[in-house]
């Protein structure tokens, strides 16, 4: 593809004559080596092999001036009366004029012959060129790599210049920037029109180039210029339309490819977004209603209710409002990184401070302190969003202790290239289906008069993904969840203060 | 003399609210409800502490920051919602004393203030230099660091460090703070040097390091040693 295509295979005018000599040369030398032993007609015959071969080798303007310059040799050199143009007898008149008759014959038909076969050695390359680029498109996978191929392409097949250029989502085309007037006139009424123009097309015929579109009318994707262009050249110039066609296909496709997907993602995520539309909604409903009965009951029964009673309204508005408000969080979290790419505020991290911060939070709704933590010193540090793990550990922590009765174990361990976090609970365990469904943002457990936190687990998991990290669930041997945090260790750990 | 609290926050709700729980507490309240008015209000009569929201509907609070730290040491608590945080710091960064994350409890605001009024005009007075909280305590000027009475050896960047600290006791001081006071201005990238130290810190000074009770982290903040 990158070699250029070869040009019809006739000499240049300056070789031509000087092939024209050679033979005629050639022939006259071999007539007087061979002029005592034979006689005229195979002396001709000597000639006329000459002119074979020029007719062979040139065009018909060279063969034909090779045939008439043959018989003028053999009549100067061998016919009697030698030495003169003159011709003695008429037998030898008609020896020259037959002579002459084949030459040209046989360079007309040689010449014929070759620029067919030209043609077709033309027509194959053409052929394999335009296979080629079909193959290569076919991987393509962006609109650049297209563009470089189809320049690769036309570069290959004309000598150029030839320029190429797609249109915009807005429909202008990208034209460099120092391109001539005519050109970009070419460029943008092709595409405009969606036909080829230039000589032989019937339309703007004076230019120097064919000014094709990439595509068909109603989703031309860009145009080319090629140069030459010659009005009688057909071959080349649908050659050109073919490459041109090539491209257009393969541009179209990227485009239906990219709008497919998006349409799939945003269906994807629409459909995310409904089912959990409608989970948060109980979430959220359910403590709002225990806040509006609490609050309502003081607004209109204070006076009836005992002071232990009302304590007990003002405690249950303050501890849902705090459930509200984690709600609100996770929802909030999880919309944010099942949106648009979150830019993460990676930093190196101590695990075993986010695992104190996290505990200095959620020790307030564990008075008993069932959890037992137990963090080695000296782990290496793991790049991370430190506000987004902290709520990835303590929901998972939040989790154990709404929905388990005994102790709970948290603990980070190093491994090779990771290090683990690890919650583990005595609750009720989980159903193989539940623990199938057990990330998914609308599921929660079965718990009868206990409070969904499959929210929760769904924005655990986004987080755990955002961070290239594993999130997984296993039952204990003996009753319990245990969820394992899998946090892959960035190499090399950032260096140590230079002391 | 009642010390005045400016509060600024748009949200009526909450500014009612802020404006009566501080007014039980004996402070003299002014409220305002955008960044200019905030502004015209410090340039009549500077109060002694700001509360400061950061979803103003005029700006997000940095130029009155600077304003009033071009002029005065008057503690600044900044009010902020969990996507606010890059904002937040800023505003830290900038001069701002400490930070509440929307929603707060009515003790956590009193206690935010208090400590800042505590630290009010330590740039001009002589600074803290010590500190006494449980089983901790420091003494800078003595070079002396105890728990439970044991002296505990420090090395001179972990002693920077916690004395750093120390004379912000109880506020959130951030990374960047940190890294450039005691390390320089031009290492305050370097984050990892902050999580190393004050995991050697914990080590020593704490009871059980990974539950602390006095190196406090301010998750992607900074840190705060725990005053009471």
């Amino acid at each position: 593809m990158n070699e250029r295509m070869p040009q019809p295979s006739v000499p240049a005018p300056a070789h031509r004559w000087a092939i024209v000599c050679l033979l005629l040369g050639l022939a006259t030398a071999c007539g007087f080596a061979l002029e005592p032993h034979v006689s005229l007609t195979s002396l001709a015959m000597v000639y006329v092999l000459a002119v074979a071969l020029a007719a062979y080798k040139l065009d018909w303007i060279g063969s034909s001036v090779c045939a008439v310059a043959a018989v003028t040799a053999l009549n100067f050199f061998f016919v009697p009366p030698r030495w003169t143009f003159e011709v003695e007898s008429q037998e030898h008149f008609i020896a020259l004029g037959a002579m002459l008759v084949v030459a040209l014959a046989i360079s007309h038909l040689a010449t014929g012959l070759r620029r067919e076969a030209d043609v077709a050695r033309l027509n194959e390359q053409r052929a394999r060129q335009l296979q080629a680029l079909a193959t290569e498109l076919a991987n393509a996978a962006a609109p650049d790599q297209v563009l470089a191929l189809g320049r690769s392409a036309l570069e290959a097949g004309f000598a150029g210049p030839c320029v190429l250029a797609l249109t915009q989502d807005d429909g202008r085309l990208e034209l460099p920037t120092d391109a001539e007037a005519t050109e970009r006139d070419g460029m943008v009424c092709c595409v405009r029109e969606a036909a080829v123009l230039g000589p032989g097309t019937g339309r703007w015929p004076g230019l120097d180039a064919w000014f094709m579109p990439l595509g068909e009318k109603g989703h031309v994707a860009g145009a080319a210029s090629v140069r030459p262009a010659a009005a009688g050249d057909e071959g080349a110039r649908e050659h050109a339309q073919a490459l041109c066609a090539l491209l257009g296909q393969a541009l179209w496709r990227l485009r239906l490819n990219a709008e497919l997907l998006q349409a799939q993602s945003e269906a994807h995520h629409q459909q995310l977004q409904s089912t959990f539309l409608a989970a948060i909604s109980h979430d959220l409903r359910t403590p709002l209603a225990a806040i509006v009965g609490a609050a309502s009951s003081l607004q209109t029964q204070r006076e009836k209710l005992d002071p232990a009673e009302q304590e007990r309204l003002l405690a249950s508005i303050a501890s849902e409002a705090g459930y509200l408000s984690t709600v609100t969080e996770n929802t909030l979290q999880l919309v944010r990184l099942s949106g648009s790419a979150q830019a993460l505020r990676r930093d190196w991290e101590s695990l075993e401070e986010i695992v104190g911060a996290v505990l200095a939070r959620v020790r307030q709704r564990d008075p008993g302190r069932r959890i037992k933590s137990s963090v080695p010193d000296d782990l290496p540090l793991v790049k991370a969003d430190p506000v987004l793990l902290a709520q990835l550990i303590a929901n998972l922590l939040d989790n154990a202790l709404t929905y388990s009765d005994g102790p709970i174990e948290l603990s980070v361990s190093a491994h090779a290239n990771a290090l683990e976090v690890c919650v583990k609970d005595r609750g009720p365990g989980l159903t193989n289906a539940q623990q199938a469904s057990l990330f998914a943002p609308h599921v929660r457990g079965d718990h009868p008069g206990v409070r969904g936190a499959g929210l929760g687990l769904a924005v655990c998991k986004a987080i755990a993904e955002a961070h290239g990290a594993r999130l997984t669930h296993r039952h204990r041997s003996g009753g319990g969840s245990r969820f394992s945090l899998l946090l892959p260790l960035e190499n090399p750990q950032p260096a140590r203060e230079a002391a | 003399m009642t010390l005045r609290v400016l509060v600024v926050e748009d949200d009526r709700e909450i500014r009612t609210l802020m404006q009566s729980s501080l007014s039980v507490e004996g402070f003299e309240v002014q409220t305002a409800v955008s960044l200019r008015e905030a502004q015209a209000l410090w340039r009549h009569s500077p109060p002694d502490v700001i509360v400061l929201d950061l979803g103003l509907p005029d700006g997000d609070g940095l130029e009155l920051v600077k304003t009033v730290r071009a002029q005065r040491s008057t503690p600044i608590i900044v009010v902020s919602a969990r996507h606010q945080e890059t904002q937040k710091i800023r505003l830290l960064d900038a001069g701002a004393d400490d930070y509440l994350t929307k929603p707060f409890s009515v003790a956590e605001l009193l206690a935010r203030i208090r400590v800042a009024l505590r630290h009010r005009g330590t740039a001009l007075s002589a600074a803290v230099t010590e500190h006494a909280r449980d089983d901790l305590r420091i003494d800078l000027a003595a070079h002396r660091v105890e728990r439970d009475g044991q002296a505990v050896h420090l090395t001179p960047t972990e002693f920077k460090l916690l004395a750093r600290l120390v004379r912000s006791a109880g506020r959130v001081v951030t990374h960047r703070q940190l890294l450039a006071d005691v390390w320089g201005p031009e290492f305050t990238d370097h984050t990892h040097y902050l999580r190393l130290y004050m995991g050697q810190l914990r080590a020593k000074i704490e009871r059980d390091p990974a539950e602390p009770r006095h190196l406090l982290t301010e998750t992607g903040v900074g840190y705060r040693l725990a005053a009471d």
